[in-house]
């Protein structure tokens, strides 16, 4: 006989809104339905009612966590618009600021996971080395969120000193590899609590459009940085990790190793940071037309459609979050797994019902 | 024939591509969605997004397909507030379509439901478009 379950939509994993309902049978999911919405702030109308200036300020606060990846993205497609191009030393500081939010993201998803795990402990650590991630941005930007990086032309923040940087860098990544990487990738309780769990085969990835990490621990090899570099990825080297397994022990891997990627990233960013001026020519009209902007968030793909019509307000803004897409692959991770996995299978796709819902 | 010929080929579009900083664009505004996803699919292309922007007289709809890396727009248009609903071809097409309904009561047909996103009790179109009155 089965039995509906509601779970939500007050904090059923994470601290975020939305709901579950689950039909099960005993022990065994059978049936899934995803609510969402209830974080909605009408962002996109918003956007079409402020000017370009202060819609940077808007997408912003689209998310406490990724905040960086949306102006990063409205600020890209207003440059296209404009046909200013951000000097190098911009492109370069917009990397190291990417890098370091994908950092503390993935460190803070990381705890998360642990703790949904049940392993406290590796809670404590991770959110340890998140503060020393958000203490570098505050340190770059002034700000530990809202960092306020980006402006259309460049950047608003400068690095005084990028070898201090290095060297938390290197001492955050000396604590990762000592903690998360060797717990998540090679310990047996993780490996049993995780494998098989949760799986989205390589067709369902392609048929769900998933982005991001989860679609490359479904066997995707796609990231927007390499397939279509923008700032100054095209002259950083790294790797991009891919697992096949689909499962959340292959979600946690790929996380975990992207971890070190960034980190690589960065010290190369770093090192090569060339000097010069930190924004190009301010604006003075935006053109009408439409542009698009693609950024490889920490979750995924976070894509951006800004239309003009001449005025200095966005006559369109698109914004299309990397859980918007991955959240529905959530249905068929979760059927027939057992019900006491529903919280961490959901939990490994590192959803943000702050940018789904926007 | 490039590979993009040949796609508005098969779609028997007769305007030319054009490229707008790395991404492609094809206007197609009497194009069958359904037609354009079954292409795409058998192009293993990956569906990006749906772009709703309000015309003088309905709107523009642009369909996002990403083709190894490279972002296609198709740009079609809704007829009398409709467009063909894509979502039982292209899984990932779902919440995009009941998005925009929601936003902005533009009907997808052939659903075999549509289903609200924000308070199911709710009707469509109050969301984003001013002067726009509840459906």
């Amino acid at each position: 006989m089965s039995y509906r379950l509601p779970i939500g939509p007050y904090h059923p994993a994470l601290e975020e809104p939305y709901k579950l309902d689950l039909t099960c049978e005993g022990e065994t999911v059978r049936a899934v339905e995803l609510h969402v919405g209830f974080n909605f702030r009408a962002i996109e109308y918003l956007a079409e009612r402020r000017n370009y200036i202060q819609v940077i300020a808007l997408v912003e606060r689209i998310c406490g966590i990724c905040s960086n990846v949306h102006t990063l993205s409205f600020c890209q497609a207003v440059e296209q618009l404009t046909g200013i191009e951000p000097p190098e030393r911009a492109l370069y500081l917009r990397v190291i600021l990417a890098e370091l939010e994908r950092l503390h993201s993935h460190v803070l998803w990381a705890g998360i996971a642990a703790k949904l795990m049940g392993f406290k402990t590796m809670f404590m650590g991770c959110f340890a080395i998140r503060e020393s991630v958000m203490d570098v941005l505050e340190t770059i930007s002034g700000n530990r969120v809202n960092y306020a990086m980006n402006c259309i032309g460049g950047v608003n923040h400068d690095l005084a000193d990028p070898a201090q940087v290095l060297s938390a860098v290197s001492e955050i990544e000396r604590a990762i590899t000592h903690t998360i990487v060797p717990i998540f990738t090679q310990d047996r309780t993780v490996q049993s609590r995780c494998a098989g769990v949760g799986v989205l085969t390589r067709e369902q990835a392609i048929a769900y459009g998933v982005v991001g990490p989860t679609a490359r621990a479904s066997g995707l090899p796609q990231d927007t940085r390499r397939a279509a570099p923008y700032a100054a990825y095209d002259r950083l080297q790294f790797n991009v990790p891919v697992e096949s397994a689909g499962d959340v022990r292959a979600r946690l891997v790929v996380r975990a190793l992207e971890i070190l990627e960034s980190c690589r990233i960065l010290r190369q960013a770093l090192k090569q940071l060339p000097s010069g001026p930190l924004r190009g020519p301010a604006f003075v009209e935006v053109p009408a037309g439409t542009a698009i902007s693609r950024i490889e968030g920490p979750r995924g793909e976070v894509f951006y459609s800004v239309t003009s019509d001449g005025s200095d307000v966005p006559y369109r803004v698109r914004v299309r979050t990397p859980t918007f897409a991955n959240m529905p692959s959530v249905r068929p991770m979760l059927l027939n797994a057992d019900l006491a996995d529903a919280p961490l299978i959901q939990a490994s796709i590192d959803p943000c019902y702050s940018c789904t819902d926007r | 024939m490039t590979g993009l010929q040949a796609i508005s080929l098969t779609l028997g579009v007769s305007s030319d591509w054009r490229e707008e900083h790395g991404s492609w664009w094809l206007a197609a505004p009497g194009l069958d969605a359904r037609a354009l996803a079954q292409v795409m699919l058998t192009q293993q292309a990956r569906f990006v997004t749906i772009t709703a922007v309000e015309q003088h007289e309905g709107f523009r709809m642009d369909y996002h397909w990403d083709l190894d890396g490279t972002l296609l727009t198709f740009i079609l248009a809704t007829e009398s507030n409709r467009i063909a609903s894509i979502a039982d071809l292209c899984l990932a097409a779902d919440w995009a379509e009941r998005e925009i309904h929601d936003y902005f009561a533009i009907t997808f047909a052939g659903r075999t439901s549509e289903p609200l996103m924000l308070r199911a009790d709710d009707k469509p179109g109050i969301n984003l478009r001013p002067g726009r009155p509840p459906q």
